[in-house]
């Protein structure tokens, strides 16, 4: 009896040993052979939130090396192997009518800035070939997402601006209506319908986004505003950091019918690693989440598939996926599940990087011809603060 | 006696006095032509890009930039007038201090980014060597200008990112104090503060404007700022429009002793020409512009002075010279009163294109600079349109809070009550 007991023991060590166990995985070093053949290009990242809220945007109090409060710290960016990451600049709807603009600016500054302190880390680019430029330093590719049309308080001017400052995709709601479009929350009713999806000034900066090559992130949009976007849009879109709703019921998850006009415009989901909307409760682990990677290949086919973690977003991570140093053992989990390499990397970015070169090709194919509406009309809300 | 003279004498004496006088005027206007030819006008302020945003709403696809009637500047005009290179001022108004100003500057930056980019004569310039080459290419330099620090709402980011679009140069103020400086005409009474200088902050603007390479525009402010700016700054500055106070006492104008401390930080004050502040009445003349170039010669010289029209941003301007392109009668007014052909090319841009280019140095010699973390105390700037961003408790908005915890709320009451209701 005790010789058994002692081979359970050993054995049971053994299997708990995660190292031992991690290190003769073929399917996690087969993911890290992939990831360092192809970039993974990470749709969200809200660190430059974290930063504002933790440190008031003060980088000299901040050592990203060693900071231990966040998901992201470089270490564990290494370690992940990310290849390339779209920061949010994120300004919170309360913002909307009052200093919105202000602040974003602000945290386009501050990943500016973060680029800047750490140049070994991190590579500030605007376009694909820059990701790839990138990559080939052994650097993280640096690109910014705006989450949230009231960053731009209704004006294309605006727009263009931020389009200079780098910024490279627009979310066009965060989770409040705009003046010209309604948030994801009119989905399940916390919020009223105001513009039916999209008002006219809505699909004219639609128009104007496609001109200027700038993304168009439906990431918090509700389904009207996605149909509506999907039909007009001459670019592909994404979704920057939105999973599938046939596999949790949420709002914030995209529908089995968006994935095939999805498909069918060839654009992008980036699955969202945030339990509540991954199992549509407080917990979740990596097998969950390869789950919706999988429903989102049976519906719409790997190639409008991608990573869009929404760390240091989020309250609550799968087990597995605490940090971004995690993510490996995602793709490990695919491949595990039959995933090809080919699938495999265009889930990591061969796909985000088809769509971005497409936004691009569509900007260089347009005339010269900025917005015909350059200011939203009027539409009865409180509109004490513009001068106009 | 006389009329028995023959008509040749008559033709001779004709031509011997009066041909002379003909031929003069003649030359002097040639002259100028010619020095604006080798030498054509930078001008240091222009407010075309707000006539557009009053009359066409910024859409300039309602424009033609070569012929615009309401306003007294267009391509045709400035070619005429010798403007090689026009500061363009993307100026918004202090009424939208603490409310929009930040968003409403951004579209003024975009306007004139439009516009340089939509006109062929036209092309923006962010660079002293892009300045120079334009001249070469014949094409109009655009520069971009921001016109009152309320624009930047105390953000030394927005500072930065309004650099990056291409501004080169801003004006401390416009007319109302900000939170961190103070003007020279306050017409609307907000920030007023004892002392008339610039507060820590506004020190820190100052630096990071060196630090980046934008140019301090003490225009507008009050003496006291302007000195104090002066005093600060590690490059030269600029009056980018702003006359003389001797000659018209007007306090946008820039009295002797001040301008003796610009020139000693090797500086440029480019007069304006706005009536008002020429004569200090509603009418003024040539002459009366020239008055000012050559007071303010005498006191610091010519090496200090530069034009800063204000065409588009006043509502009158000099007999003579209405609009932009009527800058060769200022020159050939100069001229009569004997100025140096040098003097008048530096004048024209020579003296700008040297500010430029140790602004330029100054932000060079700085690589070793971060940029600045300063920020305003909350304090100073708290308003209604201003999110506290102190505020340690603002959290993200996750829609499972927002959503659960009000349904919790419901359902704990309606138990509670059911409760009491069955117990009775």
């Amino acid at each position: 009896m005790w010789r058994q007991v002692l081979v359970a023991l050993c054995l049971s060590l053994w299997i708990c040993s995660p190292d031992l166990t991690l290190a003769e995985d073929p399917y996690l070093n087969r993911a890290y052979q992939l990831m360092s053949e192809t970039p993974l290009i990470d749709g969200h990242n809200d660190l430059p939130w974290q930063l504002r809220m933790q440190f008031n945007n003060q980088l000299n109090k901040v050592n990203l090396d060693t900071l231990e409060t966040t998901h992201t710290n470089i270490p564990k960016i290494k370690e992940g192997r990310l290849g390339a990451q779209f920061w949010a600049a994120y300004v919170p709807c309360e913002t909307q009518y009052k200093d919105a603009v202000r602040q974003t600016l602000e945290q386009i500054d501050v990943v500016h800035r973060m680029c800047e302190k750490y140049p070994d880390t991190f590579k500030f680019v605007t376009t694909s070939q820059g990701i790839m430029d990138a990559f080939k330093e052994n650097k993280t590719a640096s690109l910014i997402g705006v989450e949230g049309g009231h960053s731009i308080d209704s004006s294309l001017g605006t727009l263009r601006t931020m389009y200079q400052l780098g910024v490279r995709y627009l979310t066009l709601t965060h989770s409040c209506n705009t003046p010209w479009a309604d948030n994801w929350r009119v989905d399940d009713g916390s919020d009223p319908i105001q513009s039916g999806g999209l008002s006219p000034f809505g699909k004219q900066l639609i128009v104007e986004m496609n001109r200027l090559g700038m993304l168009i992130d439906l990431a918090h949009v509700p389904v009207s505003v996605m149909n509506q976007t999907l039909t007009m849009s001459v670019a592909p879109v994404i979704f920057s950091h939105s999973s599938a709703y046939a596999v949790c019921r949420h709002s914030r998850n995209v529908p089995d019918e968006i994935l095939l006009k999805v498909k069918e415009k060839k654009g992008i989901v980036m699955v969202n690693f945030y339990n509540d909307y991954v199992t549509c409760s407080q917990k979740a682990n990596i097998s969950d989440v390869a789950d919706h990677f999988d429903h989102i290949k049976k519906v719409g086919g790997a190639e409008i598939i991608g990573f869009g973690g929404d760390y240091d977003g989020v309250p609550r991570t799968p087990e597995g996926l605490e940090d971004v140093s995690k993510v490996p053992n995602l793709v490990a989990e695919l491949l595990r599940r039959g995933w090809t390499d080919e699938e495999v990397k265009a889930a990591l970015g061969n796909n985000l990087l088809r769509v971005m070169s497409e936004v691009e090709r569509v900007r260089t194919q347009s005339t010269n011809n900025p917005g015909l509406c350059e200011r939203v009309k009027r539409c009865g809300k409180d509109n004490s603060d513009h001068t106009g | 006696m006389l009329s028995g003279w023959p008509v040749n004498m008559w033709l001779w004496i004709l031509l011997t006095f009066i041909m002379p006088l003909l031929t003069s005027a003649y030359s002097e206007k040639e002259r100028a032509q010619e020095l604006m030819d080798r030498f054509p006008l930078i001008d240091g302020h222009n407010d075309l890009p707000l006539k557009i945003r009053v009359y066409y709403n910024n859409r300039l696809s309602q424009i033609d930039l070569q012929k615009i009637s309401k306003a007294a500047t267009d391509i045709y005009r400035l070619r005429a007038g010798s403007v090689q290179t026009q500061m363009f001022a993307a100026y918004v108004p202090c009424g939208a201090q603490e409310k929009d100003a930040v968003m409403l500057t951004l579209e003024q930056i975009d306007l004139v980014r439009r516009m340089c980019n939509k006109a062929q004569d036209l092309e923006l310039v962010t660079t002293y060597d892009d300045l120079t080459n334009s001249m070469m290419k014949q094409k109009i330099a655009c520069l971009i200008s921001i016109e009152g620090g309320h624009s930047i709402d105390s953000s030394l980011a927005v500072l930065r990112m309004f650099y990056e679009l291409g501004v080169r140069s801003m004006s401390l103020t416009h007319n109302c104090n900000t939170p961190w400086a103070e003007t020279s005409t306050d017409l609307y009474g907000v920030f007023q503060r004892e002392n008339n200088s610039l507060t820590p902050f506004g020190k820190s603007v100052v630096e990071e404007m060196n630090r980046l390479g934008m140019i301090v525009d003490l225009s507008h402010s009050s003496w006291e700022t302007a000195s104090a700016a002066l005093k600060h700054s590690r490059a030269p500055v600029i009056f980018s429009h702003s006359s003389s106070h001797s000659i018209c006492d007007n306090k946008r104008n820039v009295p002797d002793w001040l301008l003796r401390e610009l020139e000693q930080k090797n500086g440029l004050i480019m007069v304006n020409l706005y009536s008002k502040f020429i004569s200090c009445g509603k009418d003024a003349n040539i002459s009366d512009v020239a008055d000012h170039f050559d007071h303010i010669k005498k006191i610091i010289g010519a090496k200090s002075i530069g034009i800063g029209g204000d065409f588009d941003g006043a509502d009158s301007f000099p007999q003579g010279l209405q609009d932009v392109s009527k800058y060769p009668a200022l020159i050939q007014e100069l001229l009569k009163r004997n100025w140096s052909e040098q003097d008048l090319a530096d004048v024209l841009r020579r003296n700008f294109l040297r500010v430029f280019k140790e602004v330029e140095n100054v932000r060079d010699n700085s690589k070793h600079l971060i940029p600045s973390e300063d920020q305003i105390p909350s304090e100073k700037v708290k308003n209604l349109c201003r999110l506290d961003r102190q505020n340690p408790i603002l959290q993200r908005s996750i829609s499972g809070a927002k959503f659960i915890l009000p349904n919790l709320y419901l359902m704990s009451s309606l138990l509670l009550f059911s409760s009491i209701f069955m117990n009775k």
